[in-house]
């Protein structure tokens, strides 16, 4: 039976919407069920999707040909170390081309590309011995999504950008999905998630465990079962069997193993429990970090008197500026730790900031307050740089909250950069004192993007990816601005080419810090609970 | 000795000739089962590192797409079950279900195909490029609506209606082709 005139345009609006990535749930469950059910719905979608197959097709062979178009030649160092082993070198270009025309999505520097952002760290390790291969020594081992850190002995400690921790014990395989998921293929793992972190989940084929605030361990037998045991507070287990689905919550000292012919008491439990509560006494690598501060904690005046968390560092001393007589007085209100400082919609601030402008990885963190009734208007930045680099390209840095509800929800946490940008989840909107920090981490790649990753309040939300520099219009504004704007912070305001523009920030600032490495999570975390330097307290923390 | 090497020369050339001739073909195919271009780029790869291993299993003379397709169902059902919610988010008998009536139209998405590219020059000139800016490798909706000076729910909104006139014309085209 064909489908009928107002089926076809449903069933087109789910094709669309699919394809678009904004399919909601319910969307998706229609859409399942009708394909399930339905030959003529089957081949109605087969036709769409193959639509859109073939734009692809025809939109990348119109980029390939274009005449600014990426050299290819850039692009095989990419992906196709596999390929080398199998073919001569004359089909290997040929073979290597023929997925450039696919992958292009895939070259460093290309807008929003989906797989291979960072989503952990590599944090400690103990008669660590890798099986091949061996994650890859980058600085800071970042480890990238869709990873599978094969570990043939000892202990390894992976931190997520979400700020859960796993220490994998040998041999083990751990595949890193995103910053909150992780598949387990084998040995064992034990999880400490905190509060920050929860919804962090671990999947294994027969049971998905969801954190809920917790540690927990998985023992994976490496053919599809897994044990699941909790150290503290509890989790969600869902279990894949031949059964069909169920959910069961774990409290603390409860375990299960999951198995495909279903679920039942976990042998040797006893035994286990008291294995995986042993602390692992691990190596963990460390960085010394340096820090500008600026607590705003002045009576008066018009600089804002910047220090090492301590030490005074008058070399990054900011000045207020469009601060009348009259104001003085009420933008020194009472901070989030001691004063702070208040953006009228007319006063702005800037420091100079040596080599801001450049590649390097570094941390934006402070405490802002947002009016309820605050207009779009005044939604611009709170912090603002000039970039000047090749991965940023030529584009001002602006951290504010987001006035476009094209782009996402209005009032959240909106980091633009490189002509792209993140955006956050919680509203800032709402009169309450928000702990903000922004992440920024260039990849080891000469070519490749800088990521973002933002944190609010401690939870990690939001991260996005720059569209490629070097249009005409940002060149002439690298030349122009590496002498007038750059290597300076600005507060409070929108930059443009020459300076700050007239659109600026109503809200509170307060304990404004910039690290010189990409801080993490865990750091954060300590920055906005005691507003103290993160670093020495993660030192002595690990010592 | 010689002899054996050039006839492993020969074949790697006959590989490269039928990947490069139905690399679409399989991608299609795979985007079909899991409707995420980039999740099906990937399993686009490594399927074709299986058919690199797997080829001199191929039978010359025999469906050489069919044989392609079969590997990459069951690294599409590989991938599902080791990563259990990522990638493939239809269950397996979906899949299934999806495939096999994929298999019975290869050709009509090829007729497909070939109409598609009469119809984009159909389109306005403002309407091709949005669209296509919009498929380009690692573009999106988004870049698509910066590009094109439309608000982003404008460029959802116009993207929806150019792919139904493309599908229609693509369809309106194969039926007045059979009717010659």
């Amino acid at each position: 039976m064909n489908l009928a005139d107002n089926e076809i345009l449903e069933l087109n609006e789910l094709c669309n919407a699919l394809v678009d990535g904004t399919l909601t749930d319910a969307q998706k469950t229609r859409l399942t069920q009708w394909l399930a059910a339905s030959e003529p719905a089957r081949q109605y979608y087969i036709r769409a999707m193959g639509l859109s197959s073939s734009l692809c097709s025809y939109a990348s062979e119109m980029q390939v040909e274009a005449p600014d178009a990426v050299p290819a030649t850039r692009i095989l160092r990419l992906s196709f170390g596999s390929w080398l082993g199998l073919l001569s070198a004359a089909a290997c270009v040929v073979l290597a081309l023929y997925i450039v025309s696919r992958h292009p999505g895939r070259e460093p520097g290309a807008p929003n590309p989906q797989p291979g952002e960072y989503v952990a760290r590599l944090t400690g390790s103990k008669d660590c011995r890798w099986a091949h291969p061996a994650p890859s020594a980058r600085p800071d081992n970042y480890i990238r999504k869709g990873e599978t850190l094969e570990l043939a002995a000892g202990f390894a400690e992976v931190t997520f950008d979400c700020g859960a921790q796993v220490v994998l014990e040998g041999p083990a395989s751990l595949s890193l999905n995103s910053a909150w998921d992780a598949t387990l293929l084998r040995g064992t793992l034990k999880a400490s998630v905190p509060t920050e972190a929860m919804g962090f989940r671990v999947s294994n084929p027969s049971v998905q465990v969801v954190d809920l605030g917790t540690v927990f361990t998985m023992i994976a037998d490496g053919t599809g079962a897994a044990d699941v045991l909790v150290l503290k507070g509890m989790v969600e287990t869902s279990s894949h069997d031949s059964t069909g689905q169920r959910t069961v919550v774990l409290h603390e000292n409860q375990s299960r193993h999951f198995a495909m012919s279903g679920m039942s008491k976990v042998n040797d439990s006893r035994e286990k429990f008291a294995h995986v509560a042993q602390p692992v006494p691990l190596d963990h690598f460390s960085t010394v970090t340096k820090y500008v501060h600026w607590s705003f904690d002045e009576a008066g005046g018009d600089v804002l008197k910047a220090d090492a968390f301590g030490a005074p560092q008058s070399a990054f001393d900011a000045r207020l500026y469009e601060l009348s007589d009259t104001v003085l007085e009420t933008v020194r209100p009472e901070g989030r730790w001691g004063r702070g400082l208040r953006f009228n919609g007319h006063l702005y601030a800037k420091a100079p900031f040596s080599g801001l402008s450049a590649n390097s990885p570094h941390t934006v963190a402070f405490w802002v307050k947002v009016p309820e009734d605050v207009h779009l208007s005044s939604a611009y930045a709170m912090v603002a740089w000039s970039a000047n680099s090749q991965k940023l390209g030529s584009h001002p840095v602006h951290i504010g909250w987001n006035r476009n509800p094209t782009e996402g929800t209005i009032g959240v946490l909106r980091t633009d950069y490189g002509g792209g940008f993140a955006m956050g989840a919680t509203p800032l909107r709402d009169g309450r004192w928000h702990h903000v920090a922004v992440v920024f981490v260039p990849d080891e790649n000469e070519d490749a993007t800088v990521e973002v990753k933002q944190y609010v309040d401690g939870r990690f939300e939001g991260e996005g990816k720059p569209s490629p520099p070097g249009t005409e219009v940002s060149e002439k504004f690298r030349e122009q601005n590496a002498s007038t704007i750059g290597d300076t912070i600005w507060l409070g305001c929108r930059i443009g080419n020459n300076g700050p523009r007239r659109d600026r920030f109503r809200g509170e600032m307060d304990e404004l810090c910039i690290a010189d490495h990409a801080l993490a999570p865990q750091q954060i975390v300590a920055l906005m609970k005691d507003n103290s330097p993160p670093a020495a307290e993660f030192a002595t923390a690990r010592k | 000795m010689e002899q054996d090497s050039h006839n492993e020369t020969e074949r790697r050339k006959q590989l490269v000739a039928l990947m490069t001739q139905h690399q679409r073909r399989i991608f299609s195919y795979i985007y079909t089962l899991v409707p995420d271009r980039y999740d099906a780029e990937d399993l686009l790869q490594e399927t074709s590192v299986i058919i690199c291993e797997k080829f001199d299993d191929f039978r010359p003379g025999t469906d050489f797409v069919a044989w392609a397709c079969q590997i990459a169902y069951w690294r599409i059902r590989y991938s599902r079950q080791k990563f259990a919610r990522s990638k493939v988010i239809y269950q397996q008998e979906l899949v299934d279900a999806l495939a096999q009536t994929a298999a019975t139209m290869h050709e009509e998405l090829d007729h497909r195909h070939e109409a598609l590219a009469h119809c984009l020059q159909k389109l306005p000139l403002r309407d091709r490029e949005l669209v296509l800016t919009r498929y380009e490798p690692g573009s999106g909706v988004p870049e698509a609506a910066r590009r094109s000076g439309r608000s982003l729910e404008a460029a959802y909104k116009a993207l929806a209606r150019i792919r139904k006139l493309l599908f229609d014309c693509v369809s309106h085209q194969l039926a007045s082709e059979s009717l010659t």
